[in-house]
C-alpha cells in the first residue's frame, strides 16, 4: 500500500511539469480522511479534498453521463455511478479510478431497462440493488414489462447479471437499505422490500396517505443522499385543509419531509414549512436536527418544530443538491454548472466556491465520505 | 422543371419529452449529430428536388414502402403491412414518422423516396377534411393557439405535445395502444413527472385512454369513406384565386394566386397582391396537394421565404401563409377560384359614423352594386373588377352602430361593424408565447406579434367586435416578481408602432440576477387614441426558453 502510494506520489510529480492542474487519477485516498464526490457532464467522477475544499482528483467514466446518480461503498472503497442514460451501473474503485463493477440493467437483447434512480447498496457492501423499468423492443412495437427489482453481487465484475430479480411496483425511484437488511423503496408509497424473497409491503403510504384535511402529497426527489445520521430523507409538498371541506382556494401550500432513519428503521413525517418557494433537495443539519436546509433559488434555513423560515442566502445561481460536511460545520451546494458554493450553515454567508473541471453536474448526488 | 415537395416544418428533433428528461434542455453529442443531420436534410429538401412524375409516384410509394418498411414492418393480408397499414395521418404526421424511423431506427431514405412515400401514404390514409378540422392550427403553426381538450386528455395525453397532435391521427384500439407502449418505453420518465407521478398512469393510459382514442379517433369513419368516394381531381384547382388576407403589423392584403398544373398533384403558384396601402405582395414557388385537398405551398414573397398550409374544398382555400424560418410571421389566407361567386372579406372591416372611409370587397365573380346599410351612403365606385369591388362611403353620424352584412348583388357578405365610439380595446393574441434566441445558438428568437382589437357596444348595450385598430405599443411587468427581476429590462424590446416584439438573446444572462436568461413575463399594452381620450389594452406574454425540439405538429 505504501508502495502504490509512493509511486502515486511519483507519478503526481512527475506530471507537476507538464499537467501541474491535473492529479493523477490513481492517486490513493488517504485513511480517515473526508472527502466529497460528484459527478459532471462529459462524464467525470470528481473526488474533493474537504479540508481543502480544493479537486483531490478527477476519474473518466465510461459511457455516457446521465444522470449521474451515485452512491459511495459502505467501505467507502468505491462510487457507484447510475450512467449512460440510466441504463447501466459501474462501480468505479476510487483509489485507482478502475471500474471494477458494471451491470448493464437490460437483460436481453431486445430489451431497454432503465432505472429511474432506483439504486442501493447493502450495508454489509456485498450486494447492489436495483429497481429497473424495461421496454421489450419488438421488430415493430415496443411492450412496457413490469419493474423488477435486480439483485447483483458486487463483486460480479464488468459483466454483472442479477443473482436473483423479484417484481417491483412501478413508478418507483430512489431506495436505500437499512442496517437490518430491509430495503426501503419510495414509489406512490414508500414499500419495505424483502431482497430475498421479494415480497414486499407499504412501509408509509405516501400517495394513498390518508392524513386527514391533507391532499395527497406530491413527490419528486432523486437525490439519494447519505447522510451520517443514516438518514434517508425525501421532501414532499401538499396541500393543508382548512376543514373537511378541503377547499383548495383557502387550503394552505405545505413543505415536509419523509424520513427513515436507517439505524433504527423508525419512519418519521412532518411538515416543516409554508411552501413559498422551491427546494430541488433539503437536508437537516446533522448538528442539529430540527434545523432544514432547503435549495434552489434560495438556500433557506427554517425550524421543523416551528415551521418558521430562520433565515435565507441569496445565490448567484441555481443549486439543486445540498450537503453537509460530516461535523455538520459546511453546507455545500451542488448541481447546475459545474462550481459547488459552500455555505456557512449557521450564518448563511458564502464561505468558498469550488470550481470543477468539465461541465454540468445536473442532477448530480454529492456524497460526503470519511474513506 | 424542378419542382419543391416539402411540407412546412423543420424536421423533428426528438420530443418534448425527451427534453424535460434531459433536464438543463443542453443537447447531448448524439442529438447534436441527428440535428445535425435532420438540418441537413430539411435544407436539402427546401432547396429543390426532382421529384419523378408524380402519376408514377403511387407505384413508386407502394415499392418504396416495401424496399424501405419490410424487415421491420411485417406483411399482412391483401397488401398490408403491420402498423403502418392501420393509421391515417395528415402529410405533416406521416413525415414525422417517417424521420422518427430515421433519427431512432435507423431508417436509411433519400430525400426524394421519403417525399414520394409521404405522398404516398397521405393520399392513402390521410385524414378527411372534416376529421381535421378543429385541430388545423397546429399545421398552420399558429403557436399561441390555447387548446381547449377535457382535462383527462389534456393531462394524459397534452401534457408534452399538443392535443392536436393526438387528434390529426386515426388509429384502432390497438395501434393506440402501441403508442402508449412506445411513449413509456422510450421515455420512462414520463410517469414521473408532475401529472403522472400522482396516478397509475400506465393503468389509466392503458384502459381508460386507449379505448377513448380508439373511440374519438378510430380508423374506420364514414367521413373518411365517403371523401375518398368523393375526393376531387387536383386538377380542378388549376386557375386564378382570388385571396385575402390580414398580417398582423402590416395590414390587410389582397389579390389573385395562379396555380398552373406543372404534374400530378403539382403547382406552379404565383401571387400578385397589394397591401391596403398599395405595397406590393407578390411572389411565386410551388404546391402540391395531398389527399385532395392538403395543399402545401413553397413560395418566395418579397424575397422572403413563405409556406402555405391551406385546405382545397368547396371552391375555397383557407388557412395561413407563413415564414420559413419564423413561422410567428404570417397571415390567415383565404382564396376564391375564378368561376365562383363568392364575397371574402371586407377591408377594413369597420366604420366609424360621421365620417368618409374606403372600402374593399374582395371575392370571385363579384357584380352588382354594394350595399352597406341603413346610413351608409356610397358616394363613388373606385374600382370594379371580378375579383374587387373598391368604394367611396360616408358613414352617417347617427348611421346605427353594431355588426350589419355588405351586400353586393345577390351575395350577402362579410361583416361590416360600424360604430360610433370604441367601448373596450383587446389584445390580440390575448396569451402569447415569445422565445430568445440567436446569440450563437441554433435557435431564432421567436417574436411576439400583436394586434389592437377594438370592440363597442350596441343599442342593446351588447358588445360587438369593431376590428383590429391601430394602436401605441408598450410592455410592463406582469406582476412584482417580474419587476424585481427587471423582465421589462431584459427579456427584449417593443416596437411601439407595428406592436412587434422582439425577444432578447438566448442563454445566461451574466447582468441578470443569478445569471438567468432574458426570460420574462410581461403585460402587452395597447393604446388606442379617440377623442383625445387613451383607451388601453392587455395582453400577457411569457417571453420563454427556445423551443429546442420544433416539429412540424408541435
Amino acid at each position: 500500500m505504501l508502495f502504490k502510494r509512493s509511486v502515486a506520489l511519483l507519478a503526481v510529480l512527475a506530471s507537476v511539469h507538464s499537467m501541474a492542474a491535473l492529479a493523477a487519477s490513481d492517486k490513493l485516498l488517504d485513511k480517515d480522511h473526508e472527502y466529497m464526490a460528484v459527478t459532471n457532464y462529459p462524464n467525470n467522477l470528481h473526488i474533493i479534498d474537504t479540508s481543502t475544499d480544493t479537486l483531490f482528483k478527477t476519474c473518466a467514466m465510461p459511457d455516457d453521463f446521465g444522470p449521474g446518480m451515485l452512491l459511495i461503498s459502505p467501505d467507502k472503497s468505491r462510487a457507484y455511478v447510475l450512467n449512460n442514460h440510466y441504463a447501466d451501473i459501474y462501480g468505479v474503485e476510487l483509489d485507482s479510478c478502475n471500474v471494477v463493477f458494471h451491470a448493464k440493467l437490460a437483460q436481453r437483447s431486445n430489451e431497454s431497462a432503465r432505472a429511474m434512480f432506483s439504486m442501493a447498496v447493502s450495508p454489509d457492501g456485498k450486494e447492489l440493488y436495483s429497481v429497473v423499468n424495461p421496454t421489450e423492443k419488438n421488430q415493430d412495437h415496443y411492450v412496457v414489462g413490469s419493474p423488477r427489482l435486480q439483485v447483483y453481487s458486487t463483486a460480479a465484475g464488468l459483466d454483472a447479471k442479477p443473482l436473483r430479480s423479484y417484481p417491483a411496483p412501478r413508478q418507483t425511484y430512489l431506495m436505500q437499505m437499512a442496517d437490518d437488511g430491509t430495503l426501503f423503496i419510495a414509489g406512490a408509497d414508500i414499500y419495505k422490500f424483502d431482497v430475498n424473497t421479494g415480497k414486499y409491503d407499504v412501509a408509509l403510504p405516501v400517495r394513498n396517505w390518508k392524513l386527514p384535511n391533507y391532499s395527497a402529497p406530491d413527490v419528486l426527489y432523486f437525490w439519494p443522499h447519505q447522510t451520517k445520521n443514516r438518514d434517508f430523507s425525501i421532501l414532499y409538498t401538499t396541500a393543508k385543509f382548512q376543514d373537511e371541506k378541503q377547499d383548495m382556494a383557502t387550503a394552505e401550500y405545505k413543505y415536509g419531509y419523509f424520513n427513515i432513519n436507517l439505524k433504527t428503521n423508525k419512519i418519521e413525517q412532518a411538515d416543516f414549512a409554508s411552501l413559498t418557494e422551491l427546494y430541488f433537495t433539503g437536508l437537516r443539519s446533522p448538528k442539529d436536527p430540527n434545523l432544514m436546509f432547503g435549495v434552489l433559488n434560495r438556500l433557506a434555513k427554517y425550524d421543523i418544530r416551528e415551521q418558521k423560515l430562520l433565515q435565507a442566502a441569496e445565490l448567484d445561481h441555481t443549486y439543486y443538491c445540498v450537503a453537509f460536511n460530516t461535523e455538520g460545520s459546511k453546507l455545500y451546494l451542488a448541481g447546475t454548472f459545474n462550481e459547488i458554493a459552500i455555505f456557512d450553515p449557521d450564518s448563511l454567508k458564502q464561505i468558498g466556491k469550488i470550481k470543477l473541471p468539465g461541465g454540468d453536474m445536473a442532477i448530480s448526488t454529492t456524497q460526503v465520505f470519511i474513506r | 422543371m424542378a419542382r419543391n415537395v416539402y411540407l412546412p416544418y423543420q424536421m423533428p428533433r426528438g420530443t418534448v419529452a425527451q427534453h424535460k428528461n434531459n433536464y438543463r434542455g443542453g443537447p447531448t453529442p448524439m442529438t447534436t449529430r441527428l440535428r445535425q443531420r435532420v438540418s441537413t436534410l430539411a435544407l436539402s429538401m427546401a432547396i429543390c428536388a426532382v421529384l419523378q412524375s408524380q402519376a408514377q409516384a403511387a407505384e413508386d410509394g407502394e415499392a418504396i414502402l416495401k424496399a424501405k418498411c419490410v424487415g421491420c414492418h411485417i406483411p399482412e393480408e391483401g397488401q398490408a403491412l403491420s402498423r403502418i397499414s392501420h393509421q391515417r395521418k395528415t402529410p405533416e404526421g406521416w413525415l414525422m414518422s417517417i424521420a422518427r424511423m430515421q433519427v431512432m431506427h435507423g431508417l436509411k431514405i433519400e430525400d426524394d423516396d421519403r417525399r414520394t412515400l409521404v405522398k404516398y401514404l397521405a393520399d392513402k390514409q390521410g385524414l378527411a377534411p372534416n376529421e381535421a378540422d378543429g385541430a388545423r392550427y397546429a399545421l398552420e403553426r399558429r403557436l399561441n393557439n390555447v387548446e381547449d381538450f377535457d382535462e383527462k386528455f389534456t393531462q394524459m395525453c397534452a401534457r408534452c405535445h399538443s392535443g392536436a397532435r393526438v387528434a390529426l391521427q386515426r388509429r384502432p384500439a390497438k395501434e393506440w395502444e402501441h403508442l402508449v407502449n412506445f411513449h413509456l418505453g422510450q421515455w420512462p420518465s414520463l410517469e414521473y413527472q408532475a401529472q403522472s407521478r400522482d396516478r397509475d398512469w400506465l393503468d389509466i393510459a392503458l384502459k381508460e385512454m386507449v379505448p377513448e382514442l380508439a373511440n374519438r379517433y378510430p380508423l374506420d369513419s364514414k367521413a373518411w369513406t365517403d371523401w375518398q368516394q368523393q375526393r376531387p381531381d387536383a386538377a380542378k384547382l388549376a386557375g386564378e384565386w382570388s385571396f385575402s388576407g390580414h398580417v398582423p403589423s402590416k395590414g390587410d392584403v389582397r389579390g389573385v394566386m395562379t396555380a398552373t398544373v406543372s404534374d400530378k398533384d403539382a403547382f406552379d403558384v404565383s401571387l400578385k397582391g397589394e397591401y391596403a396601402d398599395g405595397t406590393p405582395f407578390n411572389g411565386s414557388g410551388s404546391a402540391i396537394l395531398f389527399n385532395g385537398y392538403e395543399w402545401r405551398g413553397n413560395l418566395e414573397v418579397e424575397g422572403v421565404a413563405m409556406r402555405q398550409v391551406l385546405a382545397a374544398t368547396a371552391g375555397e382555400i383557407r388557412g395561413r401563409m407563413f415564414e420559413t424560418e419564423h413561422d410567428e410571421r404570417g397571415l390567415d389566407f383565404v382564396a376564391a377560384k375564378q368561376g365562383t361567386v363568392r364575397l371574402l372579406a371586407v377591408q377594413p372591416e369597420y366604420l366609424k359614423a360621421g365620417s368618409e372611409a374606403e372600402l374593399t370587397l374582395v371575392g370571385s365573380g363579384l357584380s352588382g352594386k354594394p350595399s352597406f346599410g341603413e346610413g351608409v351612403e356610397v358616394l363613388t365606385v373606385l374600382e370594379q373588377t371580378s375579383e374587387r369591388v373598391r368604394v367611396k362611403v360616408k358613414t352617417a353620424s347617427d348611421a346605427p352602430v353594431g355588426i350589419r352584412m355588405v351586400n353586393l348583388g345577390a351575395l350577402k357578405g362579410p361583416n361590416l361593424a360600424v360604430y360610433q365610439q370604441i367601448s373596450e380595446v383587446k389584445v390580440v393574441p390575448e396569451y402569447s408565447v415569445a422565445r430568445v434566441g440567436g446569440n450563437g445558438g441554433s435557435t431564432p428568437k421567436v417574436q411576439g406579434r400583436f394586434e389592437a382589437e377594438a370592440w363597442g357596444k350596441d343599442l342593446a348595450g351588447k358588445a360587438y367586435r369593431i376590428g383590429l385598430v391601430p394602436a401605441k405599443w408598450s410592455v410592463e411587468p406582469f406582476d412584482e416578481r417580474a419587476a424585481e427581476d427587471q423582465d421589462v429590462k431584459f427579456a427584449g424590446v417593443m416596437s411601439a408602432e407595428d406592436g412587434v416584439f422582439t425577444p432578447g438573446a438566448a442563454g445566461p444572462n451574466p447582468e441578470r440576477k443569478m445569471s438567468t436568461n432574458n426570460a420574462g413575463n410581461l403585460k402587452v399594452i395597447a393604446a388606442v387614441q379617440q377623442d383625445g381620450q387613451t383607451l388601453k389594452g392587455e395582453g400577457q406574454m411569457i417571453v420563454t426558453v427556445q423551443r429546442w425540439n420544433n416539429p412540424p405538429i408541435p
